[in-house]
């Protein structure tokens, strides 16, 4: 399939006064025409940031590129002047923030807001502008647009406005759309009509969408392709299923276990002990090895490199070398890889050994 | 089970009572806590749950009905001392840590601003001696004392909530959506914790929430909430194994889960509250269709849940 957007070794930092904070440290992951690519991990891996410099909305004054390189278009994002960024942000690459309730203008009509993108960059009368702009919002189901297309944020709930910023995100047809937790401040029903509404779009306009969330089970609701991030680095990158059922990192490991199931019975939550590294110092070699009960004695030097476990599916953690003890997975992570052909754990239905 | 520790009554908390902006936040609900167990209190934003849990402990004075801990009324005119010792009884956990923490006062204020308050203590030595306790009780340790709350992740400073809350040896602590606020990897370490101090010293829990996921895993029973009434309330297997409300399935249908094929299947069932038909003289009640199992429904759906479980 053709590769849309390719970010290659990425690093980026921050300059702070308590010194110099490696939030990214190298990056890389390509998205593909059409797919959904779920990027996973607490706050503080750096999630956010990667996509952020994707979009340029990183302060110039403190963040910096270190190395590597966002190629769109054949270009390079990480070099491109301001002026040639404002045509591909909104137009090109579109972003759906977390908090409807304060990426959205108060004082402005939200037909106003979503008319912006297509008068920016759209050569097109105010009138169709307002046209596209009615059609925009029956799309994402705001009931009676005509009417409701002069009416304030205030005026809707908070499900609505993030139909609404789907709606200015999606303007001008966009070839990538990143969405950073669009569902992380709604509830659970509404949540869902969220993720019905983006998978339906994703179909009729055939963009391709990253998606931001720590909540593995929004993963593996939209999620064609998954990766794993950790402090500032991808710790797994895969198919859905093949990070569900054959997870390999023990980070993805533990973040897999501390989601309570519905029908498993357990006395205790698995829990993930200690905090996420604090990226001003770095841990030398895997940054998660200091919580990590699977550690090796290299995780403490050497930082892994990627190993491939299937043509889509790569690892970055001692344990896949070839000279690795044999380590047993937690114990919810075995349950899951017996239903995975290609794992070692897999049971084949039928009985024969 | 055991005897009960709280019995709320008919229990109204109308706001702007009598105006045409009036919102009847709480309508009419009623159960009981027993002692030792977790009640989980489910539903979306704006259905009431936390107002539930405000007014219980006084936050809110109710409009009408009864909230009774350990037999007496929580609400209505009350001596000074009788407001002191149900405050030491009851106890809450806030959502956001970082909103629930004065940003001027140091950890160690802010966990024996409780124990100064209700005399816990004889003198400054014991006081600390107190909260260092406290603060290994939740998982941190003695130099957290001396520090202010911006120093904190949020795991922690939900901890310190927690510890502050635990201060004045409390029987029954409300935890209003204690872990929506925290990543999904401390959720886990936050959850355990409550479980660990319920075993310990025998705490009653009200945990308040809309992970439906969560609060099956910590609860013993569960109330589901809409629009400020109950429409369903039954141990937390049994709400999940059969759900009767066509609110509560819909609600367990909309909860994604961590299981791709899983995903692949699941159809989501919406709920419209017009779907009931209820006529104008029918009585919508909170019926028990099973022994524990309480279902609001008017006779008709009563009889045929009766029904469907023959």
């Amino acid at each position: 399939m053709e590769k849309i957007l390719q970010v290659k070794d990425l690093e980026l930092s921050f300059h702070t006064f308590a010194g110099e904070v490696k939030a990214i440290r190298g990056v890389s992951f390509d998205l593909k025409k059409g797919e959904t690519l779920a990027i996973v991990g607490e706050s503080g891996s750096g999630k956010s940031v990667t996509t952020k410099s994707i979009m340029r909305l990183l302060p110039e004054s403190s963040s910096e590129f270190k190395n590597g390189q966002i190629l769109f278009d054949n270009k390079d994002l990480t070099k491109l002047p301001e002026r040639d960024m404002q045509k591909i942000r909104g137009k090109e690459i579109s972003m759906i923030f977390q908090d409807p309730m304060t990426s959205l203008n108060p004082t402005m009509p939200i037909g106003k807001q979503v008319m912006e993108p297509i008068l920016k960059h759209q050569k097109v009368s105010k009138a169709k502008a307002k046209e596209v702009t009615i059609e925009l919002l029956k799309m994402v189901g705001i009931p009676n647009a005509e009417v409701r297309y002069k009416m304030y944020p205030h005026q809707f709930s908070g499900g609505q406005r993030q139909r609404i910023v789907i709606a200015i995100a999606l303007a001008c047809n966009p070839k990538v759309l990143i969405a950073d937790e669009p569902t992380t401040a709604l509830d659970v029903t509404i949540q869902a009509q969220i993720l019905e509404l983006m998978k339906d779009i994703q179909k009729k306009v055939d963009t391709s969408i990253i998606f931001i969330t720590h909540d593995l089970g929004v993963v593996a609701n939209v999620a064609d392709r998954v990766a794993v991030m950790y402090g500032g680095r991808i710790v797994e990158v895969g198919t859905v299923d093949e990070i569900f059922y054959n997870p390999q990192h023990p980070y993805t490991w533990g973040l897999l276990s501390s989601m309570p199931s519905l029908d498993l019975e357990e006395e205790r939550l698995y829990a993930i002990p200690g905090t996420p590294p604090d990226l001003l110092n770095p841990p030398v070699g895997d940054a998660f090895a200091l919580r990590s009960e699977y550690a090796l004695k290299i995780d403490l030097e050497q930082a892994p490199p990627m190993f491939q476990v299937s043509d889509t599916h790569y690892a970055a953690t001692w344990l896949l070398h070839p000279n690795a003890p044999k380590v047993e997975p937690p114990a919810s992570i075995i349950e899951r890889m017996k239903t995975f052909p290609g794992s070692r754990y897999y049971e084949t239905k039928g009985g024969n050994v | 089970m055991a005897e009960k520790l709280l019995e709320v009554k008919n229990l109204k908390q109308y706001f702007n009572a009598g105006k045409p902006s009036e919102v009847k936040a709480i309508d009419n609900i009623s159960f009981d806590i027993y002692r030792g167990e977790t009640f989980g209190l489910v539903g979306e934003s704006g259905c009431g749950k936390s107002t539930t849990g405000r007014t219980i402990i006084r936050l809110y004075d109710a409009t009408d009905g009864e909230v009774l801990y350990d037999g007496v009324s929580v609400h209505g005119n009350k001596s000074k001392a009788e407001v002191k010792s149900l405050n030491q009884k009851m106890q809450m956990i806030f959502q956001d840590p970082y909103a629930s923490l004065n940003p001027r006062m140091k950890v160690l204020d802010i966990i024996a601003e409780g124990l100064d308050i209700h005399g816990l203590v004889k003198n400054a030595k014991e006081r600390k001696q107190k909260v260092i306790e406290l603060l290994e009780t939740v998982g941190l340790n003695k130099e957290h004392a001396e520090r202010y709350p911006h120093e904190f992740s949020g795991g922690q400073r939900q901890r310190i909530g927690i510890a502050r809350a635990l201060a004045v040896n409390p029987e029954f602590i409300i935890a209003d959506e204690p872990i929506s606020a925290l990543d999904v990897s401390i959720q886990a370490q936050v959850v355990n914790l409550l479980r660990d101090l319920q075993k310990e010293k025998g705490l009653t829990y009200l945990f308040i929430a809309h992970d439906l996921s969560m609060v099956k895993y910590i609860s013993d029973r569960i109330g589901v909430m809409y629009f400020g009434k109950l429409v369903e309330m039954a141990t937390a297997e049994e709400l999940y194994k059969n759900p009767m409300h066509p609110y509560t399935k819909s609600l367990l249908s909309a909860i994604p889960l961590p299981d791709p094929i899983y995903e692949r299947s699941r159809v989501r069932t919406p709920y419209n509250p017009n779907d009931h038909k209820y006529g104008p003289d029918e009585k919508v009640e909170f019926r028990e269709v099973t022994p524990d199992h309480f279902v609001l429904c008017s006779d008709k759906e009563f009889a045929q849940m009766k029904k469907e479980i023959k």
